[in-house]
């Protein structure tokens, strides 16, 4: 590691120290500094210095200081509102114009550039909806769906609690593919969270009194669901493959994936029941249950890292690459493969934007950790 | 793998997350800030201009404070030369040396990640750890704000959990997390 790397990391660590209060065991055990220079920076690391130095800081106007380096440098101003737009969609290698010497990057060469295509795109909001007719309807950006007591303007569907016959229930499923993730409210009020490559199977409304029930068939979900006293004291249930989850009005996450038989359900406000052929299990707030086969098991979790990805981040702590991987394949709807094997259970740390392309991610993990990688078509190789 | 330059996107995200520190940085070595913001765009300037190549986010820290750094004294020395020769050339031996400016970088990069850290937690957390990084102690901040000790706790607690994973081993995803929360 370069010193300036030992120096980037070392700041970390006193940062780290002096928000939870604690002695700077890293800095005072450094042999990059003498005593003096420790006692230096400490000091000037203190909450008066910090206070001064938000100050100055405000003294300094960054958007100003940017708009005269825009103006500085050699960026054409129509490709500044191109980069805007095809930002999101299109994947601007900025590295293939070293091919071009610099009086060559003309302006047309670089819309040539920016109009290239990236084949992997992170997800959007979209879902496929199957009526109790068997008629399906797509759910996107731009496309809005309107029928009696729902509708959707293609990045959420709103169920209304319209008066039904209450002698049979119509279940409407909505289908969320790879790279696609979408937001539902069902007619009791209970709000869902799909994430990418999952299923969900709920009445289209629900009678007050009697338990509500859902199923989520695969997949990941987050549920805020309407209290019980708000309906007579119903129950609300969701049911998995081999779970069922029994709520009272509480927040919680299920992840239940077809490619792994375990089912992981992390509760983060109130209270649920689980049951199947397993010990039925209570869980409390932060804790999570792994049901694998017959056997459950309960841990306390860092609850952030199991719902942030309803909030457009992905947050993983200690998490095996190979783990990580498989979340990045349902967000980009990608392929990936380890040709070296030995990398798969490294585990990482880190907190990714959702919007962010695939190669930013891909180049932070393979620069700190020398894995090289490269993408064909839409199969990334970790080589 | 291997070096990359940077595109418009990662540069000016670069700049909005290292401008305003660089400035400070600058500012320790002239002591006039006005200059220090010139020398600090200059730098930036450059880095687009000669399409400078990085490999990591470390590797841009590193290039940028370092020709600050140099630039800094280089403006130093060509001010001493047009004012006067009376100045001994003791003081800018100092701050010439690595330590001072590791000590500086250390100073800066911590400010940052503390303030940048204690803004992204919500409002309650931030003004709890405030008065935590003050010195004070659970029955003073719980005396300061009004509010119950266990509450404290809880809060702290909650800061303690969002905070850890910024703060463990990934400080080269930290820009993105202030970009997003911002």
């Amino acid at each position: 590691m370069s010193i300036f790397n030992k120096i980037i990391e070392l700041s970390n660590q006193i940062a780290s120290s002096i928000l939870k209060h604690e002695k700077p065991k890293e800095l005072l055990d450094s042999d990059l500094f003498t005593d003096s220079d420790k006692k230096y920076i400490l000091e000037h690391l203190t909450d008066e210095k910090l206070i001064k130095r938000a100050a100055l800081l405000k003294q300094i106007d960054k958007k100003e200081a940017w708009s005269e380096i825009e103006s500085k440098i050699e960026v054409p101003v129509r490709k500044l509102s191109i980069w805007k737009y095809s930002a999101a969609a299109a994947i601007v290698i900025m590295a293939s114009t070293i091919y071009f010497s610099k009086d060559q990057w003309s302006h047309k060469e670089q819309i040539k550039v920016v109009a290239t295509k990236s084949v992997i795109n992170p997800g959007t909001d979209k879902a496929i909806l199957v009526l109790a007719s068997g008629e399906e309807v797509a759910l996107g950006k731009g496309s809005s769906y309107n029928a009696t007591g729902v509708h959707s303007n293609g990045t959420e569907i709103i169920y209304g609690n319209t008066n039904s016959n209450k002698e049979s229930t119509v279940y409407n499923y909505l289908t969320i593919p790879r790279g696609g993730q979408f937001f539902i409210k069902l007619a009791d009020g209970t709000k869902v969270w799909l994430n990418s490559d999952s299923k969900l199977k709920f009445p289209v409304n629900f009678v007050d009194g009697a338990p509500r029930q859902v199923e989520l068939v695969y997949g990941e979900a987050y549920f805020d669901v309407s209290p019980s006293t708000e309906h007579k004291g119903s129950h609300f249930n969701v049911l998995t493959s081999n779970q069922n989850i029994e709520v009272l009005g509480t927040e919680f996450n299920v992840r239940a994936y077809q490619d792994t038989p375990i089912i992981y359900t992390t509760l983060v406000e109130g209270k649920v029941n689980l049951s199947g052929s397993f010990q039925t299990t209570i869980l409390k707030p932060g804790q999570q249950s792994v049901l694998d086969n017959h056997n459950i098991r309960v841990a306390s979790v860092d609850v952030f890292n199991e719902v942030s990805w309803k909030e457009g981040i992905f947050s993983f702590q200690e998490m095996p690459l190979k783990e990580i991987m498989k979340v990045l394949e349902r967000w980009y709807d990608i392929k990936i493969i380890f040709k070296n094997k030995a990398i798969e259970n490294n585990t990482f740390n880190g907190i990714l934007d959702k919007n962010q392309k695939i190669e930013e991610i891909l180049n932070i993990i393979s620069n700190t950790n020398k894995i090289p990688y490269e993408i064909n078509q839409k199969t990334v190789i970790f080589k | 793998m291997g070096v990359k330059i940077l595109t418009l996107k990662e540069y000016k995200s670069v700049f909005n997350t290292l401008y305003p520190s660089l400035c400070l940085f600058s500012n320790k070595y002239i002591e006039n800030l006005d200059v220090s913001k010139d020398i600090v765009q200059e730098v930036f300037i450059k880095v687009w201009e000669d399409r400078i190549e990085f490999q990591d986010d470390s590797a841009i820290k590193s290039y940028l404070y370092t020709s600050v750094k140099n630039r800094s004294l280089d403006y130093l020395k060509s001010k001493r030369y047009k004012e006067t020769f009376s100045i001994g050339d003791t003081d800018i031996g100092q701050i010439e040396t690595d330590p001072f400016f590791f000590r500086e970088v250390v100073i800066s990069e911590t400010s940052v990640i503390i303030e940048k850290a204690v803004n992204t937690l919500p409002a309650k957390c931030a003004q709890i750890i405030k008065l935590s990084i003050k010195g004070l102690s659970n029955t003073e901040i719980s005396e300061e704000l009004g509010i119950s000790l266990n509450t404290i706790k809880t809060q702290k607690k909650i800061a303690y959990k969002r905070l850890k994973p910024l703060l463990k081993d990934c400080f080269f995803i930290i820009a993105f997390v202030f970009e997003i929360r911002n």
